[in-house]
């Protein structure tokens, strides 16, 4: 193996040194940029995990399962996780192979930053190698392993139902152009190293394509266009890529060692959210996960459609989304690279100026009785009056001395607040109720609305004091004996509240309460893959028609069941369920009290 | 001015002919619903915010379609949504609170 | 007069129709889907204004149409039309050639537990009009026990978006105070309050009820929708409402709450009304051409309605209409 050219260079590299130039200026300052942007807290909590061996060890292998292997998407859909792995790992490989080439043979060229890439176009073969064949196979294998992905991507974007997807986001111009020209590397790619290949050598697809084409081509005069083509695409791909969907595969590689650094979203346009929102691939997934988009409507309001108008700064846009999700977190829950819908919605509302802001400082602290464990139901616990009823009654039969500190009304949890982007009246709230707990003098906190158990987990700071779903504690009491449970003979299929499961991870206990005090029986799309009731306070400007359409799909799911009844823990949930529901929606304390004596 | 030991008070009429509906014109549009309230007062029952200041969105849609300040009215609102849940008329007076906010400046 | 007329309802609007339809001719046939006729009615105690046992319409109606062909217990599987005959199947096996049908579907009382927030079915002493008329007629109730204070819900599932009905149920508020009277009547020592959104006392006579009930019965009247009902420590009810014309947040504790569940669409029509393509309103009651002219007749010729199966009616308006479209029937037969 030689080298052809005793300069090392012709004119056609030059696209592509300038695409691959601007690509990397443009990610080092954006980089530098968005450290920038993170508070001084954060970013020293980014370098720290850098240099932590066990997040750069993560870092590593998250980065290589995610976004080399899409080991994610293989899991959720195998088809689609083959097409953008073949792409992703191909394309690693063929430049991690060129590498090599270079360093075994022509050693003296490592400097030279286009040879790698056009390797075949300026070596030429001396003598046939085990070590050359060994390379030029896998070459050729990982060329036809990208250009398999190409086919399928070319067949999805015709017919994406042949994937599993009904819907999937419409590509905007730029986003066609890098399109485009990713689909047409890799053929340019195959046609050049064909048209060199007896030249610089080739394998099993280059080598015979080759022969092919030598038999009716005279001369060598169309090969330097092709590298020419081929260069350009790739320049042309450079270029497009910072304002295309196609940013993500660099600013991945940014956001899984700022997500293992175990930072949060801040401003919902700086720092880790602008990384995300550079980090979605607009593959649409979040479409047909949305809940607002049953019955076709709301598509544009779907996750994908936010971290588009954000990058396109189409604030009218940006503001109309971030007020209508209902924050249900499942397009969090489907994403593939961690685009955080929900939070970075939420911190946008943060944004918004307000000319009249609450303040709740100045109420006198309702008395709470001291007792061991207190029961909170929260605000709209007293528009669905069974549940408490049933979570004091089931207190009371395991012999729990309880004190309802909110029976007669109390101050929200704060968390519609929070939601709604006002954090500090939320924070106010968030006070006033801890100044409660704590002069209650309670060891544990029952929680029975998931939107307060979320709340009083994650914002609020009360030392010495469990915060505990009701459901959780129930289970505990049956397993310790204090309740028992005779089995009905209903049967009951779970809804997961939004707040409870994806909020706050609590799957099994519900169910296995449940599942001793009736039978059970399972929807199709649950636990994480659970549909929003559309009652959630986390949107806005639904309005109570928009929401109808919502209500209707998550109890169509409900009823793939064939349960006879639904069973729920949210407060929420079971009001708007039951609306329109065909068949009985309970609590599960309600069920609970009824199968325990 | 001399103290005549009586002064005269502005009168407590609504002066319909004179009313500045400026605010509320401007709900009208991006809360279309106010217009639909039938001043029930089920919001105002059910309100957590209720106990601790007296705060009524019935009084507040109303005091604005008669073009009354209602900045002092909301001050201890906690946006818990249970005004929205109950409303017979299906008004989104939780958004409605939140134009309100946003309105005045 | 050998043309068969079908009447689909056995309550008062299909009885009544069948009695003019007799003294015109013919011989109706009524189907009823439960095991006797009188619908609504037949549950009710004493009907507004003048207090005439609802017993008594019954059993008047009931001696008047023994010349009809009356099938009890008995559901219309199909109706479907051929030519201009209507062919009706019911579940007892019997196949029914009709010139002309009438439906008298009548409605639904709206399902109180719907409304959480109320707590029928979840606290022992809320309960509803009906509930409270079967008290009336002598039924035992253990749910309601010499209660000190008692109070009215208007409007339940009745002008309530939430719900799904828009629409005024029109005699909840007259039933209320007939009600609240009866109650007062019954526990002299009881406090009894209204809860409404507006009075709508409409009627003849209606106006000198509530007049009643408000200086010789010393009924509560409060302009404010209750929100909330809740559970107090010794047991009795916390009804939060707000008295709008106090302008200030009102509880009150009462030992029974009456729901005053409103009229809704007849939802087990639905089938037919499918079948025989007849237009279903806004407001899911069937749809009459016109709302002034043609009220009880439908976007097909040959099938009439009467009484509360196009909208909310009162028992005199529903009596009026089934007359009325005794004679319609009779003049569409006449020129068919």
């Amino acid at each position: 193996m030689i080298d052809r050219i005793p300069s090392g260079f012709n004119p056609f590299v030059i696209p592509f040194l300038v695409g691959m130039g601007f690509v990397l200026l443009y990610c080092a300052f954006g980089v530098v940029r968005i450290l920038f942007q993170l508070s001084r807290e954060d970013r020293r909590k980014f370098f720290i995990s850098l240099v932590n061996p066990k997040t750069a060890l993560k870092n590593i292998r998250d980065i290589f399962c995610d976004c080399l292997f899409h080991v994610k998407l293989w899991k959720r859909n195998p088809l689609l996780g083959y097409m953008h792995s073949s792409i992703a790992f191909g394309w690693f490989m063929l430049i991690l192979l060129g590498h090599i080439e270079v360093i075994l043979f022509v050693p003296t060229r490592i400097n030279l930053f286009y040879y790698p890439i056009f390797f075949n176009f300026f070596v030429a073969e001396t003598d046939q190698t085990l070590r050359g064949a060994l390379l030029f196979f896998l070459m050729d294998f990982f060329l036809l392993v990208v250009l398999s992905g190409i086919v399928l991507a070319i067949i999805k974007r015709v017919r994406s139902r042949l994937f599993g997807m009904r819907r999937t986001a419409k590509p905007s111009v730029i986003n066609l152009i890098g399109l485009y020209a990713l689909w047409s590397i890799f053929p340019l790619r195959l046609l050049a190293e064909t048209f060199t290949a007896h030249i610089s050598g080739g394998s099993f697809l280059t080598g015979p394509a080759n022969w092919i084409f030598r038999q009716f081509l005279g001369n060598d005069l169309h090969y330097l266009p092709t590298w020419w083509a081929y260069s350009i695409v790739l320049g042309i791909f450079m270029c497009v890529l910072p304002f295309s969907r196609y940013m993500h595969i660099p600013a991945e590689m940014l956001l899984i060692p700022m997500r293992n650094a175990g930072l949060k979203i801040r401003n919902a346009r700086k720092g880790l959210a602008k990384v995300q929102v550079y980090s979605c691939p607009n593959c649409g997934v979040c479409i047909d996960a949305c809940p607002m988009s049953a019955g076709k409507e709301n598509i544009k309001d779907c996750t994908v459609y936010l971290t588009r108008q954000i990058r396109r700064g189409n604030e009218k846009r940006i503001a109309e989304i971030s007020d209508k999700c209902l924050l249900c977190g499942k397009c969090e829950a489907v994403c593939q690279v961690g685009v955080q819908g929900p939070e970075i919605r939420i911190q946008q509302r943060a944004i918004r100026e307000y000319s009249i802001n609450q303040d709740y400082s100045d109420i006198a602290a309702l008395p709470v009785r001291e007792a061991k464990v207190l029961y909170f139901s929260g605000c709209m616990s007293k528009l669905v009056p069974s549940i408490g009823r049933s979570v004091e009654s089931v207190l009371r039969k395991a012999g729990v001395d309880v004190e309802w500190m909110d029976r007669d009304g109390g101050l929200c949890c704060g968390r519609p607040m929070l939601t709604a982007g006002r954090t500090d009246e939320a924070m106010s709230m968030v006070h006033k109720n801890e100044e409660m707990i704590l002069a209650s003098g309670a060891d544990t906190l029952v929680v029975s609305c998931p939107i307060c158990y979320r709340m009083f987990k994650e914002s609020y700071n009360l030392p010495g004091v469990r915060v505990v779903h009701y459901s959780v504690y129930f289970d505990e009491l049956v397993k310790a004996g204090r309740l028992h449970l005779t089995k009905s003979d209903l049967c009951y299929v779970y809804h997961d509240p939004c707040e409870l499961g994806r909020g706050c991870g609590i799957y099994e206990e519900p169910r296995r309460l449940v599942g001793q005090a009736a039978a059970i029986a399972e929807s199709d799309k649950c636990r994480a893959e659970s549909v929003c009731c559309g009652g959630s306070l986390g949107s806005l400007s639904l309005s109570f028609r928009q929401r109808e359409k919502i209500t209707k799909a998550s109890l169509e799911n409900l009823y793939t069941s064939k349960a006879d009844a639904i069973a729920t823990a949210c407060p929420l949930c079971q009001a708007t369920l039951s609306r329109y529901s065909d068949r009985p929606v309970r609590d599960i304390a309600e069920i609970i009290d009824r199968q325990t004596n | 001015m001399a103290d005549f030991g009586f002064k005269l008070s502005k009168s407590s009429t609504l002066d319909l002919d004179k009313v500045d509906l400026k605010v509320y014109n401007l709900l009208c549009k991006t809360d279309p619903d106010i217009k639909t309230c039938m001043a029930c007062g089920s919001c105002s029952a059910t309100c957590t915010a209720a106990p601790f200041s007296g705060m009524s969105m019935r009084k507040v849609i109303l005091a604005l379609q008669r073009g009354q300040d209602v900045r002092p009215m909301l001050g201890k609102c906690m946006l818990c949504g249970k005004c929205t849940m109950v409303c017979p008329r299906a008004i989104n007076t939780r958004h409605l609170i939140l134009s309100i906010c946003k309105c005045y400046d | 007069m050998k043309d068969n007329i079908v009447i689909i309802g056995g309550g008062v609007a299909g009885m009544e129709a069948a009695r003019q339809l007799i003294a015109l001719g013919h011989k109706p046939i009524i189907v009823e889907k439960s095991n006797s006729l009188g619908g609504h009615v037949a549950s009710w105690y004493k009907l507004f204004p003048d207090m005439t046992p609802a017993s008594e319409i019954i059993a008047r109606l009931t001696k008047e149409i023994s010349d009809a062909n009356v099938f009890t217990g008995t559901k219309v599987l199909s109706m479907t039309k051929d030519k201009d005959t209507y062919s009706l199947t019911l579940d007892n096996g019997v196949t029914i050639a009709a010139k002309a049908v009438l439906l008298a579907t009548g409605f639904h009382l709206f399902d109180a537990s719907k409304k959480e927030e109320y707590g029928y079915g979840v606290y022992d002493k809320v309960i509803t009009n009906r509930d409270l008329e079967a008290l009336f007629r002598g039924e035992k109730d253990a749910r309601i026990d010499n209660p000190k204070a008692v109070g009215f819900v208007h409007c339940v599932g009745s002008r309530d978006l939430k719900a799904g009905n828009s629409q005024c149920s029109k005699v909840c508020c007259m039933t209320a105070v007939k009600q609240a009277i009866e109650m007062k009547e019954k526990f002299p020592q009881a406090e009894i309050y209204c809860f409404y959104m507006d009075l709508r006392l409409f009627g003849k006579k209606y106006e000198d009820f509530y007049i009643n009930a408000q200086r010789d019965f010393g009924v509560h009247f409060i302009r404010g929708r209750v929100s909330e009902v809740g559970e107090t420590f010794d047991g009795r009810l916390q009804v939060k409402a707000e008295d709008t014309l106090a302008g200030k947040p009102l509880k009150v504790q009462v030992d029974t709450l009456v729901l005053m569940s409103g009229m809704v669409c007849n939802p087990t029509v639905s089938d037919l009304v499918r079948q025989a393509r007849l237009d279903i309103d806004d407001d899911g009651f069937l749809k009459s051409r016109n709302n002034i002219f043609d009220i009880l007749e439908s976007n097909r010729p040959g099938v009439f309605y009467a009484g509360a199966c196009t909208g909310t009616k009162t028992v005199p308006e529903t009596l009026a209409e089934a007359r009325a479209a005794a004679l319609e029937i009779h003049n569409y037969l006449k020129d068919g």
